[in-house]
């Protein structure tokens, strides 16, 4: 009698051990790290994922930057990537993904056919493969911010979606002449947000996509795409030359300059969706202060065509998937986080690609300008920068300081850096 | 029984092989493999080399052309001068005084120590702080003293000049200066142990001479602290040569305007941020040879004396 009922525990015990899957220890990598928007979100989400499964989540993230997407890519080379990663779905994945590295959506519905379903398949990202390999999380919008304060204090308005070239010429110098800075922008740093917008400028919302050619020899192809990138660089320096950036543009950082913005001494910000969480987080007193505005047009553009689009999604590596142990645990963590529930939390103005929607709710004075400003949009796409590597984004960006400061042409700095895309 | 140690090798080599297979592993295995990268054509980190470069030196004759690496490696001649003279010298002054008071000596030993035990990151992270633009401790400081112009305009508000502690004026204080301050307590120490080994009877028999305080200085620690201060010198030279983590906190990718680069932060950027990995490594190898080069002079020309 005893050697049955011991033989029953023992196979109890050991189906036990079976059915019950044990916890484990998943490594993340996000982007949600340092001052993101969204870092008390995603800590949250991570909190209840824990709770919930018993699993233990190492985040490994930080602030997205040239340097954490070449950190990223480099963990890939050297097989340290993590279990799941949070990152861009556009050319910045290819090396991973051409890697076989990353796990295709498809192949995990074979084994979890709720894997993503409550996302739009026709909003998926789409790999060189064909394959879509990312769930994707919130989208993202790039606008200009304005400081309401400043703009008061030197008489001007809060421009509309009809802000014109030269009615921002004429009021940045207004707010110089008042002592203030008129646009907060580290030139060293993120260059990259005022490119977007003055190669649209001075070509169309149709064409922002296209990309400058070199010949054989390695000379640029000055056909109109490379003349409105020049023309955009051209423009940058116009600004520059007239003193409208912070007077250590070339030296500052890009917390600098937006705690500039912040404190009311600049005017105007071009930044991302992503900024909104900031200002919610570090100037909630004079969150009223700020509004999403449009950034000024000329030629073609219309004020109202912004840069936009879903960019980053989650992906689960090959190496999570052939863990025994990990797969479960990487697939219901992808699932968790994008849940409606938990992107809603992310969320307030940008798009998403749920089939339901996102419902944020409670929106604060900032979060609903920038609501208003989306309601009046007229067009939007995605960002260049993503469509070249980061070798040329990398050179381009960093010679726009040279380019502003006379030591470098704008054609030379445009040839120089789509010689290495 | 102890001369049996001696006779029999085998046992010395048995201690010596793990150290030589982590030397081989961790040292010359990669040091080898990055003159071969040298002449690759690598796309990115850990990527396998797609070909040789046509033509093979080309990373070579770039490193000749490059303007960032001329600024590089003015940059780091530089540093190495502001090294020999502020570092080693004023830990040299230092050390002396020290060595002269008889209450407190432990303390000052602890309060210049102290910068070594604090990672550079953090340094870094309160330098810049300190440097910063508008607010910044010194701008500030300077703005109470009204050594900075300032405005009050008619809507009464107050513009200040602040100083650009980063500008092409002013960065190379800007980066040299923690550099300086951070490794001043590891010379001292060195030259405090130094100075410590000096035997006091010279000192007491100089006393007896008539000898003052500065002649015991010139004629007895100084040329007693030569083998030290040679020590010193190589050290400081080649350490500069690999001076990385606090200007890429402070200044990033060359700041300002290209003209921020120094031998360790370009070969970083290059082949963290470039992907550059080929020509990375030809910098790499670069720093090896001029620090085998500049260690052999600074050898030669403070050639440790036999005689103390």
């Amino acid at each position: 009698m005893k050697r049955k009922l011991a033989l029953t525990l023992a196979l109890t015990l050991a189906v036990g051990t079976q059915v019950m899957a044990a916890p484990v220890s998943l490594n993340v990598v996000t982007s949600y790290g340092g001052d993101d928007g969204n870092r008390a979100n995603f800590e949250a989400a991570v909190a209840a994922y824990e709770a919930e499964t018993g699993n233990t989540i190492n985040d490994g993230s930080a602030t997205s930057n040239e340097e954490w997407k070449a950190k990223v890519l480099t963990d890939f080379e050297t097989g340290s990537e993590p279990d799941v990663l949070f990152f861009f779905t556009n050319a910045d994945a290819e090396p991973f993904v051409t890697a076989d590295k990353v796990v295709s959506i498809e192949e995990i519905r074979a084994e979890y056919p709720d894997y993503a379903a409550n996302m739009k398949d026709s909003m998926l990202a789409v790999a060189s493969d064909g394959k879509n390999y990312a769930v994707p999380s919130a989208g993202f919008w790039e606008n200009m911010f304005v400081n309401k304060s400043v703009l008061d204090a030197c008489g001007i308005a809060v421009p509309g979606p009809d802000y014109t070239w030269d009615q921002f010429l004429a009021d940045c110098e207004t707010i110089k002449e008042n002592g203030y800075t008129p646009i907060a922008c580290s030139l060293f740093e993120v260059p990259h947000y005022w490119f977007e917008f003055v190669v649209m400028n001075n070509g169309t919302i149709d064409n922002q996509l296209e990309v400058p050619t070199v010949d054989e020899e390695g000379k640029l192809v000055m056909d109109a795409v490379a003349e409105k990138w020049i023309a955009g660089l051209e423009d940058i320096k116009a600004l520059y030359e007239a003193g409208y950036f912070p007077e250590n543009t070339l030296t500052a950082t890009d917390a600098e300059t937006v705690e500039l913005f912040g404190e009311g001494e600049a005017a105007f910000l071009i930044d991302g969706s992503w900024k909104v969480g900031y200002f919610v987080e570090n100037h909630a007193d004079t969150l009223e202060d700020y509004v999403v505005s449009y950034v000024p047009a000329k030629g073609e553009r219309s004020a109202s065509e912004a840069i936009g689009g879903i960019s980053m999604g989650y992906f689960v590596t090959r190496k999570a998937w052939d863990d025994a142990e990990k797969r479960d645990a990487a697939v219901s963590f992808v699932s968790c986080l994008t849940s409606d529930e938990v992107l809603s939390t992310f969320v307030t103005t940008e798009v998403t690609a749920l089939v339901n929607g996102a419902s944020p709710a409670g929106l604060n004075a900032l979060q609903q300008s920038a609501a208003d400003a989306n309601a009046a949009i007229t067009g939007v796409v995605g960002a260049v920068q993503d469509t070249i590597t980061g070798e040329c984004k990398g050179d381009l960006f960093g010679n726009i300081q040279n380019v502003v400061t006379g030591s470098m042409t704008a054609e030379e700095a445009v040839e120089s850096a789509i010689k290495l895309n | 029984m102890t001369s049996m140690i001696y006779k029999r090798k085998s046992p010395l080599f048995v201690f010596l092989i793990p150290t030589f297979l982590m030397l081989a592993i961790f040292l010359y295995y990669p040091f080898v493999q990055n003159i071969i990268n040298t002449i690759m054509n690598i796309g990115g980190l850990g990527r396998a080399a797609d070909g040789m470069n046509t033509p093979w030196y080309v990373n070579y004759a770039t490193l000749l052309k490059d303007p960032n690496m001329r600024t590089a490696m003015k940059n780091t001649c530089i540093l190495i001068l502001c090294t020999i003279v502020f570092q080693v010298g004023i830990a040299l002054i230092l050390a002396l005084l020290v060595d002269t008071i008889r209450v407190g000596a432990q303390f000052f030993r602890t309060v210049y120590f102290f910068p070594i035990v604090i990672s550079a990151t953090a340094l870094g992270l309160m330098f810049n702080l300190i440097f910063l633009y508008k607010g910044g401790m010194v701008n500030q400081l300077l703005l109470s003293m009204g050594a900075l112009d300032s405005e009050i305009k008619s809507n009464g508000k107050m513009i200040v000049s602040w100083l650009d502690w980063k500008d092409q004026a002013h960065f190379l204080f800007t980066m040299f200066m923690p550099v300086m301050w951070q490794y001043v307590g590891f010379y001292f120490v060195i030259i405090v142990t130094g100075l410590n080994n000096i035997n006091q009877d010279l000192f007491e028999s100089a006393s007896l001479d008539g000898a003052d305080g500065w002649q015991k200085t010139r004629y007895i620690t100084l040329p007693m602290l030569r083998n030290v201060l040679c020590t010193c010198l190589v050290l400081a030279i080649t350490g500069a040569l690999k001076v990385f983590d606090l200007p890429w906190v402070m200044f990033g990718a060359g700041m300002p305007q290209n003209q921020g680069w120094l031998t360790g932060t370009y070969m970083y950027d290059q082949t963290f941020n470039k992907m550059n990995v080929d020509y990375g490594s030809t910098i790499a190898v670069l720093i090896v040879v001029l620090g085998v080069v500049l260690s052999n002079v600074a050898n030669r020309i403070f050639r440790p004396s036999e005689d103390y």
